[in-house]
C-alpha cells in the first residue's frame, strides 16, 4: 500500500518539477527579450494589460468602444491624469509620496483663468497676446508649490505623505477661498485651440502628454539629477555616503512634480475652460494607483515613464470600455481596486519566488518551514 | 523637572493639551458667546465620529500602517444595515443594528488585513484599493439611495439626549452617544497599555521583525488590527447615520485624511510604535475647537481647510525638528541610554 502511495506520489513531483524548470526557462526567455527591447517590467506588463483590455472591449461592444470618438475621448482625457501620475511617479521614485499634486493643478488652472479674466476684461487682444505668459504663470505657480513641498520635506524635515498632505488642505483651502467655492469661467483662446485640435487624428493634447513622457524619461534615465533620485529612493543612506546633496536632490524632485501638476492645471482648461477647487478630487488616489500600476515600487528607487503611461491608457481604456458595455462608474471603481491589489499581489508573489527558488525542494517535510522566510 | 516632565506627557498630550486651552481662553476672550455650554455641547458632539475613526486609526498607525479605506467601511457597513433594516422591514433594535454592522465592517477589515498579511504588501496602496472596490460595492450592490427615515430604534436614539440644561443663551443639549465613545476610548487605551496584544501593537511598529523575532504572532495580530478598525469604523458609521437622521451614502468618504492629520497632530507617529489614546482625542478636539471658533471671529469657514493643514505643518513640523536634534543628540550618549528611554516614550 505504502510504496504504491509513495510511487503515486512521486510520479507528480517529477512532473511538476520539469514543470517548474520549463517556468523557469520560460520566465527567462522573456525577462532576456523584455530587457533587450529596452523596456523593464513595469511596461511590458502594461503592455499586456492594456492589450487585454483592448482586446476585451472591442470584443464586447466593439460598435461603440472601437468608434474614434470613442477613442479620441480617451486620447484626449489620458493627458491631463497622465502627467500628475507621472509627477507623482517621479516623486515616489525618491521613496517619497506627494498627494498635493491634484490641489496643485487646480491652483494652477485658477490662476491661468483669474489673469486671462482680469487682462481680458481690459483689453481682450492683449489677453490672447500674452495667453503663453498666462500660461507660464501657471506653470510657475505649480513650481511654488512644489517648491513649498520640496522646502517642508528635505529642509524640515517632515515625512513626505505628512508634508504634502497638510500642503494639500492649504492649496486647496487657499484656492476654495479664491474661488469663493464657485466655478471660474474663461481660459486663453490659445488653450482651447490646443484642446480642440489633433495632428492627423491624434489630438495634440495626447501628443503633449507623450511629448512630457518623454523628457521625463530622459531627465530620470540619461541625466545626473535623474540618476541621483532614482539612487534617493533606492538606498538614502549609500547616497548620503555618496555625497549626494539629499536636499538639493529632494527639492528639484518636488519642483519638478509640482511643475508637471502645474501643466497639468493648463490642460484641464484647454479641455474645458472651467477651473475650480474641487476639480477632480479624485484623482488624488487614482494617480497613486496609475504609478504604482505602472510599475512604480512605493519604497521607491525604481519607476518606469513607459509604465505610467501605459497604465494611464489601461485605466482609462477600461474606464471607457465600462461605458461602452454599459456598466456604472461605481463597477469601474470595484475593477480600479481589483487591478491594482491583483497587480500587486502578482508581484509580491513572484519577487518571493525568485528570492527563494528552490528552498521548497530541501525541505519537503512541513508546510510551516517553506512559509517562514516570506514573513518578514 | 521629573514632574513637568510627566506633565508633557510621552507623546506631547500636555503641549497638546495647553495649546487647546490656550485656543479656548482666547477664543472666549475674543467672543464671550464661545464660552458657552451651548457650544461645548455642540463640540462635544460633532467630535463624536471622528473620535472613533480616530482611534481605529491610531490603532493602524501605531503598528506602523496606514488606512485609508476606515471611511468606506464606515459607510458601507452603516448603510447597508439600515438599508436591510428598511427593505425588509425588520427592526433588530439598537444592539442588533450594531451587530449587524459590526459583523459587515470586521468583515471587511478582514479582507484588508488578509491580504496586507498574507502578501506583505504596503498599506496605503492595499486600503487605496480596498477603498475604491468597497465604496463601488456600496453603489453597485447595496443601492444609492438616499433614506431621510431610518429604522425606529435609530430615529429614537438620534434624538435622545444625556444632559438637557437651560442656560440663558437657550437649551444646551449633550447626545447620549458621547457616553459609547468615552467607553470606546477608555477600552481601546486599556487595549492598548495593558493587554500583550496592544503591547504586540507597539512593538510591531517599532520593528516588525524584531517583534516577530521576539515571538509575536505578527501575521495574526496584523489581521486582527484590519478587522478591529473595521469594526470601529462601522460604529462610527452607524452613529454618523444616526447623528445625522438619514442614511446617505455619498458621508463620509473624502474625509480619510482630516481623520489621519487629527491622529497625527495627536501624537502618533507615522512611522509607527509611538501614540495614546490621550493625544488622539486631543488631536481631534483641537481640529474640531477651531472648526468652531474659526466661524465665531468671523472668519469665513473657507479658511478651514487652510487652517487644519497649517496647523498641521506646524504641529508635524515642531515634531520633526525634534525628533533629529534628539537623533543627534543620541548618536553622542552611549546606545545603553537609549534603550530604557524608548521604552518610556512607548507609554500612554
Amino acid at each position: 500500500m505504502s510504496p504504491d502511495l509513495k510511487a503515486r506520489n512521486e510520479a507528480p513531483r517529477t512532473n511538476t518539477n520539469s514543470l517548474r524548470q520549463f517556468n523557469d526557462q520560460l520566465g527567462s526567455w522573456t525577462d532576456r527579450f523584455v530587457r533587450r527591447t529596452g523596456a523593464n517590467r513595469g511596461a511590458g506588463r502594461m503592455v499586456v494589460a492594456l492589450l487585454l483590455a483592448i482586446s476585451l472591449f472591442s470584443a464586447l461592444n466593439p460598435r461603440v468602444f472601437l468608434s474614434p470618438i470613442n477613442l479620441q475621448n480617451i486620447a484626449v482625457a489620458a493627458p491631463e491624469i497622465g502627467i500628475i501620475a507621472i509627477g507623482m511617479m517621479v516623486v515616489m521614485l525618491t521613496g517619497g509620496i506627494d498627494l498635493s499634486l491634484v490641489a496643485i493643478a487646480n491652483f494652477s488652472a485658477i490662476t491661468i483663468s483669474t489673469l486671462h479674466t482680469a487682462i481680458a476684461t481690459n483689453d481682450p487682444d492683449l489677453a490672447n497676446n500674452l495667453a503663453i505668459v498666462i500660461v507660464l504663470a501657471g506653470i510657475a505657480v505649480g513650481m511654488i508649490g512644489g517648491a513649498i513641498n520640496g522646502f517642508l520635506v528635505s529642509v524640515v524635515g517632515i515625512t513626505p505623505i505628512l508634508a504634502t498632505l497638510a500642503t494639500m488642505q492649504i492649496y486647496n483651502g487657499i484656492a476654495i477661498v479664491w474661488t469663493g467655492g464657485t466655478t471660474l469661467y474663461g481660459a486663453p483662446a490659445m488653450l482651447g485651440a490646443i484642446g480642440q485640435a489633433a495632428a492627423a487624428n491624434v489630438p495634440v493634447l495626447f501628443i503633449i502628454f507623450l511629448a512630457v513622457a518623454a523628457l521625463v524619461a530622459v531627465l530620470i534615465n540619461r541625466t545626473a539629477l535623474g540618476r541621483m533620485i532614482q539612487l534617493e529612493g533606492a538606498n538614502p543612506v549609500a547616497a548620503q555616503y555618496s555625497a549626494i546633496p539629499r536636499r538639493a536632490v529632494l527639492m528639484k524632485t518636488y519642483i519638478v512634480g509640482g511643475m508637471l501638476a502645474g501643466l497639468a492645471g493648463a490642460l484641464f482648461l484647454a479641455r474645458n475652460p472651467t477651473a475650480s477647487a474641487d476639480y477632480g478630487s479624485s484623482y488624488v488616489l487614482l494617480v497613486i494607483v496609475i504609478a504604482v500600476l505602472g510599475g512604480t515600487k512605493p519604497a521607491g528607487g525604481f519607476a518606469s515613464v513607459a509604465g505610467v503611461v501605459l497604465a494611464t491608457l489601461t485605466l482609462q481604456v477600461v474606464s471607457s470600455g465600462f461605458t461602452a458595455i454599459r456598466l456604472s462608474s461605481y463597477e469601474y471603481a470595484i475593477a480600479q481596486g481589483v487591478i491594482l491589489i491583483a497587480v500587486m499581489i502578482l508581484d509580491s508573489v513572484s519577487s518571493t519566488r525568485t528570492k527563494r527558488p528552490k528552498k521548497v525542494k530541501s525541505q519537503p517535510a512541513s508546510e510551516a518551514p517553506s512559509t517562514e522566510p516570506a514573513i518578514h | 523637572m521629573a514632574a513637568l516632565q510627566k506633565l508633557r506627557g510621552s507623546n506631547n498630550e500636555g503641549v497638546l493639551a495647553l495649546v487647546l486651552l490656550a485656543l479656548i481662553v482666547a477664543m472666549s476672550i475674543a467672543n464671550p458667546t464661545f464660552f458657552t455650554l451651548n457650544t461645548g455641547f455642540s463640540i462635544l458632539r460633532s467630535a463624536i465620529v471622528p473620535v472613533i475613526f480616530a482611534l481605529g486609526v491610531l490603532i493602524v498607525v501605531i503598528t506602523g500602517g496606514i488606512d485609508v479605506s476606515f471611511a468606506a467601511i464606515a459607510i458601507f457597513a452603516g448603510y447597508a444595515t439600515v438599508s436591510f433594516c428598511l427593505t425588509s422591514g425588520y427592526d433588530p433594535g439598537l444592539l442588533g443594528i450594531f451587530a449587524i454592522a459590526i459583523g459587515v465592517g470586521a468583515a471587511l477589515g478582514l479582507i484588508n488585513g488578509i491580504v496586507i498579511a498574507r502578501f506583505n504588501l504596503p498599506t496605503l496602496i492595499v486600503t487605496l484599493g480596498t477603498q475604491g472596490i468597497f465604496f463601488g460595492a456600496m453603489y453597485t450592490y447595496v443601492g444609492a439611495s438616499y433614506y431621510a427615515e431610518l429604522p425606529g430604534s435609530m430615529a429614537a436614539l438620534a434624538t435622545t439626549n444625556l444632559l438637557d440644561v437651560t442656560t440663558t443663551s437657550g437649551r444646551a443639549y449633550l447626545h447620549v452617544l458621547v457616553v459609547p465613545v468615552l467607553i470606546l476610548c477608555v477600552l481601546v487605551a486599556w487595549m492598548l497599555k495593558r493587554t500583550m496584544f496592544g503591547r504586540s501593537l507597539y512593538a510591531m511598529g517599532g520593528d516588525l521583525e524584531a517583534a516577530r523575532r521576539a515571538g509575536f504572532q505578527v501575521k495574526r495580530n496584523q489581521v486582527s488590527v484590519y478587522v478591529l478598525v473595521g469594526a470601529l469604523a462601522s460604529i462610527a458609521g452607524v452613529i454618523h447615520i444616526v447623528l445625522s437622521r438619514s442614511a446617505n451614502p455619498r458621508d463620509l468618504v473624502g474625509t480619510e485624511l482630516d481623520i489621519i492629520a487629527a491622529v497625527v497632530l495627536g501624537g502618533a507617529s507615522i512611522f509607527g510604535g509611538r501614540g495614546s489614546v490621550i493625544g488622539t482625542v486631543l488631536g481631534v478636539l483641537l481640529v474640531q475647537v477651531i472648526k468652531n471658533s474659526l466661524l465665531l471671529v468671523g472668519v469665513p469657514s473657507a479658511w478651514l481647510r487652510t487652517a487644519v493643514g497649517l496647523l498641521l505643518v506646524v504641529g508635524v513640523g515642531i515634531q520633526a525638528i525634534a525628533a533629529r536634534r534628539d537623533s543627534r543628540r543620541m548618536r553622542v550618549i552611549e546606545d545603553l541610554d537609549t534603550v530604557p528611554k524608548d521604552e518610556q516614550k512607548v507609554g500612554l
